[in-house]
């Protein structure tokens, strides 16, 4: 069974957003609240800048809190391929998965009341297709696969890489790797 | 560093806005309910059942406990955003989940704490129970009297620690992520529970018993409450961050500052007062003045306790890792 | 229809594991039904009009309702993927400020009165007018402003009227000096898609281009491939854009004086011999002459003129001459800055020369010399009058000179110009002096707007004809020179909402009131479209399954020993020296003329782009707005401390003109130079019909009152006006 995970190399990131919009149409994500966002960090003093961009969505961690977290067992991460998923059916809105992320990954879908948050697009998985917003990231900077493939995408992109994961400390596992370099100057 | 993010949901950004005062009543009734079990449970096992004599408490403070616990839960119910699914509360059992084992603990407590009330309902008060086999269930129920207290008093001590468990899992949350705070959550719970049998009881013995209770638990919240914030403080960055807005009057997180204040300025009074009530010689009945600063003294102590549940669960979601 | 699905999981075996749906709920009644197999989604191809690009796109329809766009694989422009703006264009077709129905105005013009009509009424008032301007003016006294795909319809149309007044916004206030000035040097402009070789580049220098913020799809997704592949980024900016954020070496240069560098590095890449000798030897001439009017440009010279380091500015010459010719000197876009355009484009022509880049791997390629011919059509009335396109500019190009054909309009002189028609750009925001526009649009006896929007300028019109969204129509074919030729077929996805109509039934239907059907003799576009097609030896079927075919051809990229380029200057060679610029009595070489800096207490006024809008056309579009609700003014931190304002005040900007801007929001950067600010063009639109974006942010066009028309394209530089904020009230 795959194990999917995603790499996102920062150095292609353009800011372009056009992961935050697809996302959003293909999963029709409510106004104001989305599944994956952008961020812009820079620092310094003109003209000594630096400049990071991350994208950040779920994370899909190993070592889920937001699963642990759950009362009623609407969240969970699925056996078959470690995709952290939920079943709306089930969920109560009691918010417990929001608060045990953090990653702020989830949300409560204000016009339904469930919890949500990024499925890695599970659906169209089973179509073969790539996650929407892998599919649209102008820059490449999504990449997405199966980490028990050697030939997959992803196993390339971290090959010889110096990968992160968000918050290690946390414990939580992530299976979303990050490529970061620092721009110059230092 | 200059930040700019694109795609921010209000509900987790800045910070989370998901649980507000439905959920710190919960909290506070919940502990209030546990810490009441817990005293009931001691006022009928001390000294042989002696206290109770004569004493109403004996068998208010036992109906009272699934009352409170009721409307706990009645908010968190109100919290919750699809309510018509609540059921599945009860069609699992999610071990690692404090919220499943509080679900299905509040739904053990609710019969034990039941029973124990019906159990302790003196003769002349059967009247209550309009209908027959109630009765006849109550005057059953004494033969277990004792077996119901050790399980009220367990499940006392239980949802207390829970109340605290719930917040402090989120690993996520640094100032709830302390193994303290459910012993604070504890503490609290008997103080809040020992507070309010104080304002049940009407015999002198004891009112004045509950105050010495009381006195070591208030000890053992201002101990503990210090303690927390010292491991805060020595742990983590974050988890250091995490008790800033206590200690900070700035206007962003004044009213934190003001509460945490008013919390160091009114447990020192409670416990002046009651250490003053117990040292006091009373005569057989007390006078109203000396009973108007025990239910002072009490109410501070209930005040006291919904603040600690109140600043913790909006404080809590201030915090977070970085 | 069905495409069949792209499979790049194969390997994983999860394609057809088929775990069963878990997530189903009746909120995703739609997505369930198609997955249980009781509606079947369609997938339509056809191509993006957010902005010009052209991406192909493909369009999901669940049920007659377009639910999720995606990037056409097969498409060369966008490679599978849309930008933000192009995976947001359900929102302009769900958007419920759309214009629905054609309009009549009732009021005072610019009052927003307005009454429905009917198609037949609406097309009728306005030819029944433009036949009165015939009859009393004569047809040259129509003009017709065009931007995008509606111009394929529209400016047939007024061709076959007769007048020969055409302005689009794409020359004088975007592209139009660069491309003069590049092909005053090569012959040939740099094309659109600028023909740019990043992929394969070992440097990229970046003059302005903003890529990232600036989303031209495959271009930006050519310039991450380029920095993936280590390509080393120059970028000289005096803002601290997406793209420096990326560079191995940013130029915060002192806005107005780029053209100081570049004469600097030419110059510095001529006497440390860096340059391509052979290939000039071959291709160009007067380099003795280039190197005798730019020895004076020393580094410490340009050092002083644009504030940045002389030893950068060598460093960043020898980056560039070591790795020559795998060199893109973008070509930028939106050139028209500081009046001096069309002379700083020759300069980056000339360092493109002097590289040897032009023609070469990693530098700019050359576009297919294949074409699809377009359909016959019966010649166009030849003008009596002279057009005004020019404004009499001597390398004005054909798209006009939007701004010459406004004054003209003002004066009356050389004669009356009483119509204009407007399809597919908001003048209001697109043309610098507002007050001018509403000057001209005031002698006016007839204002028509085609758009899809209510925008500033639709809300002045006579009539309004609403055109329905490109996801509801038929355009014309987009043909695409790059490496190969492509060629795309925008088709309705769906019906026209509402009371809408295609550009070419709204051209047809208008052609048939004013006597001029049989110049629309096809009786849908289609059918058109079709005989494009066969004429062209393509498959019409083809291209309606597949969106985009591309025609494999002969071509040749770069310069070979058989590919031999040709330039199409008047000496055939590469214009170092630019003998026709001397004729007209320009400076043959780029001469470096300090413009005026921003007095005490004032800013330099700049603008640029959001990643997700273009223009003022996706501010109002739902899906983008979310992203993006109002613009914000950038300023330096320690400015903006010193001026009592922090990130997220409102402001509001003052010219030096005392013209006024709307509130802006304080975004207090480090990111950016003390003497300028800087916004995202497009915002604060007076529409109270834009729910969302109206009298949201400022409107950079509202300040800028000034424009500097470069003299030898005719072109506006916005750039020249000065700014002070001031608090709110
Ligand atoms: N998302 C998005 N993308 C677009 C468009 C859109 O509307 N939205 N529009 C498209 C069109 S039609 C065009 S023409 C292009 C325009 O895109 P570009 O050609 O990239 O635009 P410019 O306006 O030349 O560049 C703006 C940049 O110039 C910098 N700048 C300001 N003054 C100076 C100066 O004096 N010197 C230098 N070196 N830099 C300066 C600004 O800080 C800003 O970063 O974008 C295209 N792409
Ligand atoms: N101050 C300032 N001025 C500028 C620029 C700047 O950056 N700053 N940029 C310049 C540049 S580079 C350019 S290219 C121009 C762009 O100038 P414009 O092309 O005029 O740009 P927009 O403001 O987007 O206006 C487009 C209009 O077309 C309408 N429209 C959109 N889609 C359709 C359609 O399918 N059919 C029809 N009929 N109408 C449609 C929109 O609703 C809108 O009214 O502006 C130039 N002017
Ligand atoms: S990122 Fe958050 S929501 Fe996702 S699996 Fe980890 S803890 Fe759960
Ligand atoms: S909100 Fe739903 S998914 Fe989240 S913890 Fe509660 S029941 Fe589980
Ligand atoms: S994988 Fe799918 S759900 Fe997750 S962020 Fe990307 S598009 Fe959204
Ligand atoms: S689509 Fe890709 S390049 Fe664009 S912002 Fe998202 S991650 Fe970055
Ligand atoms: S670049 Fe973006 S907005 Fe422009 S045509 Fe392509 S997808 Fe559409
Ligand atoms: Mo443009």
């Amino acid at each position: 069974m795959p194990k999917y995970a995603m790499v996102i190399d920062q150095r292609r990131c353009v800011a372009c957003m056009a992961c935050v919009v697809a996302c959003k149409n293909e999963n029709e994500v409510p106004p104001e609240q989305y599944r994956t966002r952008v961020l812009e960090m820079v620092e310094g003093e003109f003209p000594l800048l630096r400049m990071e961009l991350r994208s950040e969505l779920c994370n899909h961690c190993d070592n889920p809190p937001c699963v642990y977290n759950c009362p009623t067992g609407a969240s969970y991460k699925r056996k078959e391929d470690g995709i952290v998923l939920l079943r709306k059916n089930r969920c109560v809105g009691c918010k417990a998965c929001v608060a045990a992320c953090p990653y702020s990954a989830r949300y409560i879908n204000h016009e339904k009341g469930f919890a949500d948050k990024c499925t890695f697009c599970d659906h169209r998985l089973k179509e073969g297709k790539e996650p929407a917003c892998v599919a649209t990231c102008i820059g490449k900077s999504r990449i997405f696969g199966d980490m028990d493939d050697p030939k997959s995408p992803v196993r390339l992109a971290l090959k010889g890489a110096d990968a992160t994961v968000l918050l290690e400390g946390a414990g939580t596992k992530p299976r979303v790797f990050y490529i970061k370099k620092f721009s110059k100057p230092e | 560093m200059e930040l700019t993010v694109t795609g921010v949901n209000a509900l987790t950004s800045p910070h989370l806005h998901i649980w507000d005062w439905r959920v710190s009543l919960y909290l506070f009734l919940g502990g209030l309910s546990a810490g009441l079990a817990v005293m009931t449970t001691v006022l009928h096992l001390r000294q042989g059942g002696k206290l109770v004599k004569d004493e109403a408490a004996g068998y208010i403070a036992p109906i009272l406990v699934p009352v409170i616990l009721g409307i706990g839960m009645l908010f968190i119910f109100l919290d919750l955003e699809r309510k018509l699914n609540v059921f599945w509360f009860y069609l699992t059992f999610q071990p690692l989940s404090p919220m499943s084992w509080g679900s299905w603990g509040l739904l053990v407590f609710f019969p034990v704490s039941g029973l124990f009330a019906l159990a302790t309902l003196p003769d002349d008060m059967l009247h209550w129970l309009l209908l027959e086999p109630l009765k006849q269930l109550a005057l059953r129920m004494r033969e277990y009297l004792f077996p119901l207290a050790a399980a009220n008093f367990a499940m006392g001590i239980f949802i207390g620690i829970y109340t605290g468990v719930l917040l402090s899992s989120f690993v996520a949350r640094p100032l709830w992520n302390s193994a303290v705070l459910p012993v604070l959550f504890l503490t609290s719970a008997m103080s809040v529970g020992a507070a309010l049998m104080i304002m049940i009881a009407r015999t002198n013995k004891v009112k004045l018993f509950f105050t010495k209770i009381d006195i070591w638990m208030i000890c053992g919240e201002m101990v503990i409450l210090p303690l927390f914030f010292y491991g805060q403080y020595t742990s983590s960055g974050a988890h250091r961050d995490s008790i800033l807005p206590f200690f900070s009057l700035s206007s962003e997180y004044f009213s934190y500052g003001c509460s945490m204040l008013v919390l160091f300025i009114i447990f020192p009074i409670a416990l002046v007062l009651k250490m003053l009530e117990i040292k006091e010689e009373h005569g057989h009945t007390l006078t109203p003045m000396a009973l108007a600063k025990m239910n002072l003294s009490a109410g501070i102590v209930l005040m006291g306790g919904l603040i600690i549940r109140l600043t913790f669960v909006y404080a809590g979601q201030l915090s977070k890792l970085s | 229809m069905k495409l069949s699905r792209r499979t790049f999981l194969k390997t994983s075996g999860i394609a057809t594991a088929g775990i069963a749906a878990a997530t189903a709920g009746p909120e995703k009644f739609l997505l369930w039904a198609e997955e249980a197999g009781l509606i079947q989604a369609t997938y339509v191809p056809t191509f993006c009009e957010i902005c010009f690009w052209k991406c192909g796109a493909i369009a999901k329809v669940l049920n007659g309702r377009v639910v999720k766009l995606d990037g056409n694989p097969v498409h060369g422009n966008s490679r599978g993927k849309l930008c933000a703006r192009g995976n947001g264009g359900i929102g302009l077709l769900y958007d419920k400020d759309r214009l629905k129905t054609p309009l009549i105005n009732v009021g005072k013009r610019g009052e927003g009165k307005y009454r429905k009509a009917t198609w037949d009424e609406a097309l009728g008032v306005v030819a029944e007018k433009m036949k009165g301007i015939r009859e009393q003016y004569g047809p040259e006294a129509m003009a017709i402003f065009t931007h995008g795909a509606p111009t394929d319809h529209f400016l047939p149309l007024l061709s076959a009227y007769g007048t020969p007044n055409v302005g689009m916004p794409s020359f004088a206030q975007c592209r139009g000096p660069r491309d003069v000035g590049y092909e005053l040097t090569f012959g040939e402009g740099p094309g659109s898609p600028e023909r740019v070789d990043l992929v394969n580049s070992k440097v990229m220098v970046l003059i302005g281009s903003h890529l990232g913020e600036n989303m031209h799809n495959s271009q930006v997704q050519d310039f991450a491939e380029a920095i993936g592949r280590g390509s080393k980024l120059i970028v000289v900016d005096p803002r601290y854009s997406i793209a420096a954020g990326k560079a191995e070496q940013w130029l915060p240069i002192r806005p107005a004086t780029d053209l100081a560098l570049l004469l600097a590095w030419i110059n510095i890449i001529i006497t440390e011999g860096l340059y391509d000798r052979a290939y000039l030897d071959q291709y160009a001439e007067g380099f003795a002459e280039l190197a005798r009017e730019v020895s004076h440009c020393t580094p410490e010279w340009a050092a002083k003129e644009t504030d940045l380091p002389a030893a950068q500015i060598v460093e960043t010459a020898r980056m560039m001459g070591h790795n020559a010719p795998a060199v893109t000197i973008h070509p930028g876009r939106h050139a028209t800055w500081y009046g001096d355009d069309v002379q700083r484009s020759r300069a980056m022509a000339i360092l493109t020369a002097l590289l040897g880049s032009w023609g070469r791997s990693g530098g700019m390629f050359f576009a297919t010399k294949a074409s699809l011919p377009k359909g016959e059509s019966k010649p166009f009335p030849e003008p009596t009058k002279a057009s005004l396109n020019g404004g009499g500019y001597p390398f004005a190009g054909a798209e006009g000179v939007t701004q010459a054909i406004r004054t003209a309009t003002i004066t009356g002189a050389p004669y009356p110009l009483k119509g204009w028609f407007v399809s597919g750009t908001n003048l209001m925001k697109s043309l610098p002096n507002q007050q001018e526009t509403v000057d001209a649009i005031a002698k006016l006896d007839l204002l028509v707007v085609v758009d899809v929007m209510p925008m500033d300028l639709t809300m002045m019109a006579d009539v309004i004809l609403p055109e329905c969204t490109y996801l509801e129509r038929h355009d014309a074919l987009a043909i695409g020179k790059g490496k190969s030729l492509s060629v795309s077929l925008r088709q309705p996805v769906i019906k026209p909402l509402y009371d809408s109509q295609p550009g070419w039934w709204i051209a047809k239907e208008l052609a048939k009131k004013l006597d001029l059907g049989e110049y629309f003799p096809w009786n849908s576009y289609e059918e058109k479209i079709k005989a494009q097609c066969k004429t062209g030896g393509i498959s019409y079927d083809d291209l309606k399954k597949l969106g985009c075919l591309t025609i494999p051809d002969t071509s040749a990229p770069y310069i070979t020993p058989e590919n031999q380029p040709t330039f199409k200057t008047e000496s055939g060679k590469i214009q170092l020296y630019s003998k026709e610029l001397k004729e007209k009595g320009f400076d043959p070489v780029p001469v470096y003329v300090r413009h005026p800096l921003p007095p005490e207490g004032f800013f330099r006024l700049t603008y640029g782009r959001s990643s997700v809008h273009t223009f003022s056309r996706t501010t109002n579009n739902p899906a983008l707005n979310e992203l993006y609700k109002e613009n914000e003014v950038w300023i330096n931190a320690n400015k903006a401390k010193a001026l009592g304002f922090s990130s997220g005040d409102y402001a509001v900007l003052v010219n030096q003109d005392g013209a006024k801007s709307n509130r802006i929001r304080v975004k207090a950067t480090q990111r950016i130079r003390e003497d300028m600010v800087y916004m995202v063009h497009g915002w604060g639109s007076l529409g109270k019909e834009l729910s969302r974006s109206g009298r949201k942010g400022a409107d950079d066009q509202g300040l800028i009152t000034k424009y500097a028309v470069d003299p030898i394209a005719g072109s506006t530089g916005m750039r020249v006006n000065f700014v002070k904020l001031q608090k709110e009230g």
